[in-house]
């Protein structure tokens, strides 16, 4: 009987999650498109979460918000969390990839854009401690799970990029040896 | 090109003002604008007869009565009752190639349609933006393009508001995020499209520019023509009522 019970708080619990749309707004929705449709029919709670809230969640919802985003993070097999940083500037200054110079400042290939903070000389101002490599995954591995409904792509997550690839973009923002720290950013901020 | 770049950016141009530098400059070298020469294009397919039925534009109701072109696309998207739906620029002309001139739906060519954009936008130049939301479909078309225009989704959760409101003249890449539903009270993207792009020698309706924002991010766009895409301009466009309009636009 009490599982009954837990089956139809979860099943309102999704429904209430979800509601965002309106029916008649759904049956427009799958009018305008079958790709378009999918990428909005299938939003995720989250996702609607945030689009309820206009990206803004209110303070009670932030603990179990914060939490659920910290549960999807996963890490590279063999627990390193800095990789390769060639590779991780190979991905860090692809625009079709990571894309991260368009919003971050700091990269010597590309000049950055303003949405996001500077990340000039990122490693050499942070030093290379578990906690800050850690941290530097995290971040973008899930981006929800520090910054709630933000604009940063959720990596991990969503799949952009695989465990291993986050950890050489890692390295390529940590290693004191890597271009982005040893190399001035291009541009001026 | 970087140090072209970084100075261009410390001197901190505004792009509307350099867009307008630009158009004195093409105006003063060629004698005539591109954009001038879409509406000229637009005008011809307007007036000319064409199609099964042999017949001009002239006939077409933009919401002001048949043939009433000034002030009628600073009052689109609306409700029309012919066709039971709420239309914008793209698609009532759409709808009127099809009703008047006996098109097929996919014979229309979607260069035809934005030249005579172009010409009808061109008659209400100066005149304010003036949406309303009367009907009830209106109202729900405005609620839809609110929830679209918030909306997280897709594999970068992307969404227009996290971009054109939250980080609001803030760059990523070359140009900062317009203001597209005047949150700075400065007008809004409603004013100037449909628009012609110098950097890349393009004319664009705004249902084309929704649709480039969406591709550029990497999400499937709506159809040209459906309701998300005119949800979206009728949300847009009752938040830029009463700003002056610019048509046909002339942007980088």
């Amino acid at each position: 009987m009490r599982s009954i019970w837990l089956l139809l708080l979860l099943a309102l619990g999704l429904a209430l999650a979800q509601r965002y749309f309106s029916e008649q707004d759904l049956e427009r929705i799958r009018a305008s498109g079958p790709k378009y449709a999918e990428a909005l029919v299938g939003q995720r709670p989250d996702q609607a979460l945030c689009s309820i809230h206009k990206n803004r969640l209110p303070a009670d919802l932030l603990p179990k918000f914060i939490e659920e985003q910290r549960a999807l993070i996963q890490y590279p097999k063999d627990g390193k969390l800095m990789g390769d940083w060639k590779k991780g500037g190979a991905i860090f200054n692809n625009m079709a990839k990571a894309n991260c110079f368009s919003c971050h400042f700091g990269s010597p290939l590309n000049l950055g854009g303003d949405v996001g903070p500077s990340l000039e000389k990122y490693g050499l101002n942070r030093g290379q401690s578990e906690a800050i490599q850690r941290y530097t995954y995290e971040v973008i591995y899930n981006a929800w799970a520090y910054f709630p409904c933000t604009v940063m792509y959720r990596f991990g997550v969503q799949g952009l990029l695989t465990p291993e690839e986050i950890a050489d973009v890692v390295a390529y923002l940590l290693d004191p040896n890597s271009d982005f720290n040893t190399k001035p950013a291009a541009g001026r901020r | 090109m970087f140090l072209l770049l970084a100075w261009g950016l410390s001197q901190e141009v505004d792009p509307r003002e350099e867009a307008k530098r630009q158009k004195e400059l093409l105006l003063q070298t060629a004698g005539v604008l591109p954009s001038e020469l879409i509406v000229e294009q637009g005008k011809e397919l307007f007036y000319a007869k064409r199609g099964p039925k042999n017949a001009s534009l002239e006939g077409c109701d933009f919401g002001l009565g048949p043939g009433v072109l000034k002030g009628a696309s600073v009052r689109l998207p609306r409700y029309f009752m012919d066709t039971n739906k709420v239309e914008d620029l793209d698609s009532r002309i759409r709808t009127c190639m099809i009703q008047l001139q006996g098109f097929k739906p996919e014979e229309i060519k979607r260069s035809e349609v934005v030249a005579i954009a172009f010409y009808v936008a061109a008659q209400s130049d100066g005149m304010p933006v003036q949406v309303r939301l009367l009907y009830p479909s209106e109202k729900a078309f405005y609620e839809l393009g609110e929830r679209l225009f918030y909306a997280r989704s897709g594999a970068r959760d992307i969404g227009c508001a996290t971009c054109h409101v939250t980080y609001l003249g803030k760059r990523a890449g070359v140009l900062p995020y317009a203001d597209v539903i005047n949150v700075a009270g400065k007008g809004a993207a409603m004013t100037h499209w449909p628009a012609y792009r110098y950097s890349n020698d393009q004319a664009w309706t705004m249902e084309d520019r929704i649709r480039a924002c969406y591709g550029n991010l990497g999400h499937p766009a709506p159809e040209f023509y459906s309701p998300a895409v005119i949800a979206l301009q009728l949300f847009m466009a009752y938040h830029a009522n009463g700003a002056k309009a610019e048509l046909p636009g002339f942007l980088r």
